[in-house]
């Protein structure tokens, strides 16, 4: 990493810290503004979690909302020490998102499905531009890791159950998720971002 | 120690934890291996950066409209809030007027039971007094026009000249009453009074009040060789006799 995108990396770093900690003193402070932000920041991202989770627009849509309402609701209750911002705000949305799958469940009487291999489809159809270079990046991490941190973040698999219900044993979980998040980590470095924004914002 | 924690990170507790999958033991379990070890910390920290990196890859554009509906909600969330504490301060306030109003009607019930136990009773006495005078009517009646009973004229004596009385007494319905018809004047602090010894008892039969009618009939007790009295007494009647004063005796 040369100094430049060292310097970009600490400055991403330090303003998306400032941000979260402008956000939650908002929230604190029960401002209505903490929601804005909120939802223009971290808005996208939660509704494609409980896209991946209800894999139905309009119910996304409705537990976004119902999310929105319970992080106002709860946001005295969120610990800075315990979980980062956007940590409590996918638990909450997780959350949110597995109940309404759960109501819409027992209303229809059908089973819950976990096919993953169609779940990251779903997601690139409507993908934002703004998003593509990410999306892109992310088909350089082989389906097969995908899969496995499908499992873990958005099914909330435990290890064992996603070697069972892939049917792959527990220590080629482990081993995928190991080299998943390690390709992860290439693909999300802040430095990257912070030039490849740059770039994007140039030209 | 090493070795603890790395067989802490084997286990996927931390990657559980990070989804709140963990029960509320694990979950302290858990916060206890992050205070404690910088190793889990920077474990979790870096989980939860590949959380969000993660999760935002899979990021999708909300539809528009959206956001103004949910701000719309919160709005409507707080003016919820201020419209349940309005809400709140007018049921504290009818619950105290229900407070006071089921005091009073439960004093007002007390109230009304107490007064009906009252009424109930004087009816009850009522009811006995009314029996009692009956008897005493169908007695009388029965004394008086019963053949067997049998007539004594009372005289008083040097004392109570005037006094003039008739006892009627009946053996077979064991029934006696005395008609005191004429009184002598007496002084204004003094009075008749009535009694009969009944097996060896002295009964006091109360103050003759006036001598009246020839309906004014009073009840003496009856029993084999009784003995009544007239003796005067200061004003109010007497516990006891006073022999000297005794004016006139029935026998019978």
């Amino acid at each position: 990493m040369d100094a430049s995108s060292c310097f970009f990396s600490n400055l991403i770093y330090v303003m998306s810290t400032l941000l979260e900690k402008h956000i939650v003193e908002l929230l604190q402070e029960r401002n209505e503004k903490a929601i804005s932000l909120l939802y223009e920041n971290y808005g996208d991202t939660l509704y494609g979690v409980a896209l991946k989770v209800v894999r139905n627009e309009e119910l996304a849509q409705d537990v976004l909302q119902e999310s929105f309402v319970k992080i106002w609701k709860k946001s005295d209750s969120y610990d800075v020490s315990k979980a980062k911002l956007f940590t409590w705000l996918f638990r909450i949305t997780r959350n949110t998102a597995i109940d309404k799958l759960r109501s819409v469940n027992t209303k229809t009487n059908k089973e819950i499905q976990i096919n993953v291999s169609d779940v990251y489809t779903l997601g690139v159809e409507s993908t934002k531009p703004d998003l593509i270079d990410v999306r892109e990046n992310l088909e350089k991490i082989e389906e097969k890791y995908q899969i496995v941190l499908d499992a873990l973040f958005f099914q909330g698999m435990t290890q064992q159950e996603a070697s069972d219900e892939l049917d792959i044993p527990l220590g080629t979980i482990k081993s995928r998720l190991k080299i998943g998040l390690r390709e992860l980590k290439k693909i999300y470095d802040p430095a990257v971002i912070a030039i490849a924004l740059l770039l994007s914002n140039l030209f | 120690m090493k070795e603890k924690i790395r067989i802490f990170l084997e286990t996927d507790l931390l990657e559980k934890y990070l989804l709140e999958n963990t029960t509320n033991e694990e979950s302290l379990q858990v916060e206890r291996y992050i205070a404690m070890y910088p190793e889990v910390k920077a474990e979790y920290d870096a989980l939860q950066d590949n959380l969000e990196a993660f999760a935002k890859m899979h990021g999708v554009k909300t539809p528009d409209g959206l956001k103004e509906k949910i701000t719309a909600r919160i709005r409507g969330e707080k003016t919820g809030r201020k419209k349940f504490l309005r809400y709140a301060v007018a049921a504290s306030i009818s619950a105290c007027l229900f407070a006071a109003a089921s005091y009073f009607f439960y004093n007002e019930n007390q109230d009304l039971q107490q007064k009906n136990t009252i009424v109930s009773n004087q009816i009850k006495d009522l009811k006995q007094d009314m029996k009692a005078q009956l008897e005493d009517v169908r007695n009388q009646f029965i004394v008086l026009q019963n053949p067997k009973t049998k007539r004594y004229t009372v005289k008083g004596n040097k004392k109570a000249k005037e006094l003039k009385a008739v006892a009627y007494i009946n053996p077979v319905k064991k029934l006696s009453y005395i008609n005191v018809s004429k009184l002598p004047n007496l002084p204004e602090d003094q009075c008749f009074q009535m009694w009969a010894e009944v097996n060896g008892k002295m009964v006091n039969l109360g103050v003759i009040k006036e001598a009246g009618s020839e309906n004014n009939l009073m009840a003496l007790p009856y029993g084999e060789n009784a003995m009544s009295y007239i003796t005067i007494e200061p004003q109010g009647g007497n516990k006891t006799p006073t022999i000297e004063n005794i004016v006139a005796n029935i026998s019978y």
